[in-house]
């Protein structure tokens, strides 16, 4: 038990801090993966939580995704090598607004809820997977199923956004 | 223990590899070229170029090794043979694999060199080309084993192997695989006559001993990652188990390694085309035909 | 026994292992390239060595023949990124400065390449290392610094002041001493180009030491010895220390277009929409009521009013459309910022055009896949795995597509008579040696025209002979062009099947060519069949009809034309023009497959070949010219003799045509797809006038 709290806290401390990495650097590439590292570092607070499934996945999903959020960084950033030090900060007071009342509303989330006794026994990883596999398949599937559209859709909608100007131009 | 045997042989089958890659690559045939190349490359400058990011230009071939380990540690050698007999074996392997796109963006954007750049940003734009071909054809794989452990997936090969039984998606896998490891045709990251080396053009000294290291322990784990999803494994007569392992395994890597020597460097566009119209559609149609069968037929 | 490029520690214990092993593992980085090696009769291949594509991953740097004095400043930047401990191997190379001394020099022969080698390896592993070891320096690695005009980029100086076109300051920026870091050709015009400054790539020279201290945070290409305020932006120059060690040249591009990127999302600060004060683009917090620098960057401050007039019905104070503030920074640079964001409604809370890619690349032209992108500029060549060895192909990449290119032969040709009336020998022979790649065709059009100026007839055997010479050449200079296209394709059994097949047919009498010729046609019928290859060259580099093209690009597009139809030996020999329609890379493979299979034929026919001797002209006088189908196409020579002397001669050659196809094959194509297109042309830089 306490192995796993050291290592949950490792790995806790591990996310936290390519979070901050994620503002404090000025080099694009930097920030998004740090922003990857600390995503893993949530994955594997995950293993050590021994949900293996979700754990796995979330590491291996984050390496694209924050991959591919890279590469617009680096297209749309001016100055992506944070060579110029340039200040890409904005809306501050807005930003602490928003930060300070997520920040609580975390916190509170944490505290309030009854969360119930500490599971002392984890089913298996094998019976984790099925579990979860009927899980998606059952009481869950509407809401995936419509999550799962709207991304398409979104994707979709974004492909075409990108491609208009682009037949204006060819006017 | 196993772990130890599992670490020796796949040093064993990486020096194994670098023959065969100087062959296809040189053309000649040689048992100790390896040996004396990896040698040379010790006591050769590692340069640093100027105005590079250093922490991505050291990190990438590491964490590119990193990957390659991860992914070795759920392929079974033999029964009770594996570093780590994972629950979820088949998608961990896919999560470690993820990681050599992260490690060739950083050695690509490190040197701060253009066809460096070039190339690591090249192997981006082609991941979910070849990253859906992979994870698919795995999603196959375990529906027939009712598991994702690799251990599981080559026990429900005794009576047929997956290449028999879904020769679409082996073929898909491999293609796919090849793509992952960045090996001819489809090398558009470290292309020689495009990029003058690409990933690998700024690499000097330990650190490009280091890079392609790494990259031949990826090549096993991919070649393993294919026997042990459609070529049954260690399954097979006469011989132990590891014996099997080792050969098909060392047969499927000579082949991808080889089979570009033969053929032009596919185009880049032309293979993300293919990919996704092509290889995805082929690939859904795969899980189909493989949930329909599983379902009528049970073998 | 030490090497010029020894790598600095005391040689002993593991280190003698270590030297030993690098004898042993030689990686060889080839100049001016394997094809030029093979086209002098080196086999790289059979030497035990491995031929690598970049002087970083080499060991030795092999110079075959006399290196062209084009060329030593390129070989200078190659030898200098070869990390040590690196040697130079020179066959027949002759004087190789600004390169030290080379280790070994040997003949320019197979078995100079073999005893040279084995000296090498000798030399390697007792001298590998050494106690001190000296800094190699060489004119073109150092780095100067250039002033030219933001908007007039022909302007370059050597010294800061005004452009003598608009008056605006020069700005600086970094490039290589002779002009090789990149940059190369400024006399090119590019007023076309919108962004001049985007194209300040810091090249690619990287033992090039230290640069200038201090630099500007927004436009990394401004540096300067001296702290003071940059020129384009007024912003204080920062310590280069100071920039992040990961600072990026491919950044660059945006830079400049960060004080309009930046002003649009710069003013909702409602202080900044009040009274008549100034305010900086970049800092809108920043106010003051009188004119003057930002303390935060050291920008020029602008006046609020004139910013604010400019955008109403935002309802609260977005002023600060910093976007005007580089209007007139640029005056003059039309479109671009003047968009303040008035048409487009705003959110409460965003500001306009935040982070808006419209607005960044507004201005810019788009390449074909519609996508904006910094735009680098790249240096192929002239030692690039490939390319044509000696040609500098300079592409302006957006993303990965090419938006512009340059090329330039480093390696062009003088005028042929230069100075006193030339002999008619050492014309010739000096003719054959500019063209490495085929002397034998242009030593046959060197006698030719002289017999038409002599009015001389060699007769009908010497005739069938040189006919079969020169188609021999063609199947030669065709079989290495397949292996070039096999290394840069990554097609390594073509690479290493034809360039063997080169070397076997180069020196080939009748009979060795026959001995080939089953080989030839089967190497010939595999590379039509190969996979992929459809795929690879299909609709790549199309050319029109009416293009200006020679020799086989032209044949590749249904017609084209060929010196060898009005030649009546090659008639007899049974000759008819081969054509292929397409006018793509893919067809040009195909016909000039086609082509070796023909020669083959004709050689066959011929029964004989012979180079042409020179021809005996006595004293005489005349002017004549000759026209031949030289494997890259129509050549033609005019000379003049006067008493038996050449006194003026005028070359036309295939590629001085071909060489102007590059940048239409190339533009908008993807990087791979522009480099096979340049590589299909068959280009040969020593054919260009230099």
């Amino acid at each position: 038990m306490t192995v796993q709290m050291i290592f949950l806290a490792f790995f806790g401390g591990a996310a936290v801090w390519f979070g901050v990495v994620v503002f404090r650097t000025h080099s694009m590439v930097r920030s998004a993966l740090a922003l990857l590292f600390s995503q893993t570092a949530i994955g594997a607070m995950f293993l050590v939580m021994q949900a293996e499934f979700l754990g796995v996945l979330q590491i291996m999903m984050m390496a694209t995704e924050m991959s591919v959020m890279a590469i617009f960084m680096v297209m749309f950033m001016m100055d992506p090598g944070g060579m110029g030090k340039m200040d890409m900060t904005h809306q501050k007071r807005l930003s602490l607004w928003a930060g300070g009342i997520g920040l609580l509303a975390a916190l509170l989330l944490v505290w309030l809820p009854d969360w119930g006794p500490v599971a002392l026994s984890v089913p298996g990883a094998h019976e984790q997977a099925a579990d979860l596999g009927r899980e998606l398949l059952g009481r869950s599937m509407f809401i995936f199923q419509s999550a799962g559209l709207t991304i398409l859709t979104a994707m979709i909608a974004a492909t075409m956004v990108a491609i208009v100007p682009n037949a204006e131009q060819r006017k | 223990m196993s772990i130890l045997v599992v670490l020796l042989s796949l040093a064993a089958g990486a020096y194994a590899l670098a023959v065969i890659e100087r062959w296809a690559v040189h053309g000649h045939l040689s048992l100790t070229g390896p040996a004396w190349a990896a040698l040379a490359l010790m006591g050769r400058e590692s340069l640093l170029a100027r105005k590079s990011d250093r922490l991505f230009f050291e990190l990438g071939p590491v964490l590119l090794l990193v990957a390659g380990l991860m992914a070795v540690a759920v392929i079974p050698l033999a029964p009770g043979l594996i570093i780590t007999d994972l629950a979820t074996g088949a998608l961990f392997l896919n999560a470690a694999l993820a990681y050599v796109l992260v490690a060739l963006i950083m050695a690509g954007w490190g040197p701060n060199g253009a066809y460096a750049m070039i190339a690591g940003w090249r192997f981006l734009g082609q991941f979910i080309a070849y990253a859906m071909l992979i994870v698919m054809p795995i999603t196959a794989v375990a529906m027939r084993a009712e598991s994702l452990s690799t251990v599981e997936i080559v026990a429900s090969q005794a009576q047929l192997w997956n290449v028999l039984y879904q020769p679409m998606g082996f073929v898909l896998f491999v293609v796919a695989a090849m793509g992952l490891a960045w090996l001819p045709p489809l090398d558009l990251p470290d292309a020689t006559g495009e990029l003058a080396g690409g990933v690998e053009a700024e690499y000097t000294g330990v650190r490009l001993a280091v890079l392609r290291l790494a990259r031949m322990v990826i090549i096993l784990a991919l070649a393993g990652a294919t026997v042990t999803f459609y070529l049954g494994g260690w399954l097979g007569p006469w011989l132990p188990a590891w014996a099997w392992s080792a050969i098909k395994i060392l047969a499927v890597a000579a082949a991808m390694l080889s089979v570009g020597r033969y053929m032009p460097r596919i185009r880049e566009a032309r293979y993300l085309a293919l990919s996704w119209k092509l290889g995805i559609s082929l690939a859904l149609a795969n899980i189909f035909v493989v949930g329909v069968i599983a379902l009528v037929v049970p073998i | 026994m030490t090497i010029a490029g020894a790598r600095e520690g005391a040689m002993y214990g593991i280190r003698r292992a270590v030297a030993a092993a690098m004898a042993r593992d030689l990686t060889a980085f080839v100049l001016p390239g394997p094809s030029v090696a093979r086209s002098m009769g080196i086999d790289l291949a059979n030497a035990h060595l491995r031929i690598v594509g970049t002087p970083r991953h080499a060991n030795v740097l092999i110079i075959a023949g006399p290196l062209d004095v084009g060329l030593r400043d390129a070989a200078a930047v190659a030898y200098a990124q070869m990390p040590r401990p690196r040697t130079i191997l020179a066959l027949g190379a002759g004087d190789i400065a600004p390169l030290p001394d080379a280790d070994v020099s040997a003949p320019l022969t197979q078995a100079g390449l073999h005893s040279g080698l084995a000296d090498l390896r000798r030399v390697v592993a007792a001298g590998a290392f050494r106690a001190n070891t000296g800094e190699f320096t060489a004119a073109a690695l150092e780095v100067r610094v250039e002033y030219t005009c933001p908007m007039h980029p022909e302007i370059v100086r050597d010294a800061p002041g005004d452009c003598p076109k608009c008056g605006m300051t020069l700005v600086p920026r970094e490039t290589a001493s002779d002009g090789h870091g990149g940059h190369g050709g400024h006399d090119m015009p590019r007023e076309d180009r919108p962004n001049p400054a985007d194209h300040a790539h810091a090249g690619h020279a990287h033992d090039a030491g230290g640069s200038g201290a201090y630099t500007c945070p927004m436009h990394p290409e401004v540096i300067s010895d001296a702290s003071g305020k940059c020129p384009k932006c007024g912003m204080n120059l920062a310590k280069a220390e100071e920039v992040e060690s990961h600072g990026h040249g491919h950044g660059h591009g945006h830079a400049s277009h960060a004080p309009s990127a930046h002003g649009d999302h710069a003013g909702h600060d409602d202080k900044a929409g009040g009274s008549g004060a100034y305010s900086c683009p970049m800092h809108p917090e920043v106010i003051s009521d009188a004119p003057g620098k930002c303390p935060k960057c050291g920008m020029n401050l602008v006046k609020a009013e004139e910013v604010e007039s400019h955008g109403p019905g935002h309802g609260h104070g977005h002023g600060g459309h910093g976007g005007h503030g580089k209007q007139q920074d640029h005056s003059g640079h039309d479109g671009h910022a003047g968009h303040g964001g008035h048409s487009k409604a705003t959110i409460d809370g965003i500001e306009p055009h935040f982070m808006s890619m419209v607005e960044l690349t507004e201005g810019q032209p788009r390449s074909s896949d519609g996508l904006q992108m910094d735009w680098i500029e790249v240096p192929f060549g002239p030692f690039f795995p490939g390319l044509p060895a000696g040609l500098r192909l300079t592409l302006t990449l957006d993303g990965d597509t090419v938006a512009a290119s340059e090329v330039r032969s480093l390696v062009g040709r003088a005028e042929l008579v230069d100075g006193p009336p030339m002999a008619v020998v050492d014309f010739v022979e000096r003719l054959a040696a500019m063209m490495p790649l085929s002397p034998v065709a242009y030593r046959i059009l060197a006698c030719a025209s002289i017999e038409e100026a002599a009015r001389v007839d060699p007769g009908q055997n010497a005739r069938r002979g040189r006919a079969a010479a020169g188609e021999r050449e063609r199947i030669v200079s065709h079989l290495g062009w397949l292996a070039e296209f096999g290394t840069q394709s990554g097609f390594l059994w073509l690479a290493a099947r034809a360039g063997a097949l080169q070397l076997a047919v180069r020196d080939a009498d009748i009979d060795g060519i026959a001995a080939q010729a089953l080989a030839i046609r089967r190497l010939i019928r595999r590379v039509e069949a190969a996979p992929l290859m459809r795929m690879r060259l299909g609709r790549i580099a199309r050319i029109g009809k009416d293009t200006p093209a020679s020799g086989p690009v032209d044949r590749a597009r249904g017609g084209g034309s060929d010196a060898r139809t009005g030649d009546p030996t090659l008639k007899d020999l049974g000759f008819e023009m081969r054509v292929r329609n397409g006018g793509d890379a893919l067809a040009r493979l195909r016909l000039r497959c086609d082509e070796i299979a023909q020669s083959l034929d004709l050689i066959a026919a011929a029964g004989m070949i012979a180079v042409p001797q020179v021809p005996d002209v006595d004293r005489v006088s005349g002017e004549g010219e000759a026209r031949i189908e030289t494997p890259r196409g129509t050549a033609s020579l005019r000379v003049k003799l006067a008493n038996g002397k050449v006194v003026e001669a005028d070359l036309d050659t295939p590629t001085d045509v071909n060489i102007a196809l590059v940048e239409t094959v190339t533009a908008q194509q993807e990087l791979g797809d522009a480099l096979s297109a340049v590589a299909s042309l068959d280009l040969s830089p020593w054919e260009v006038r230099g």
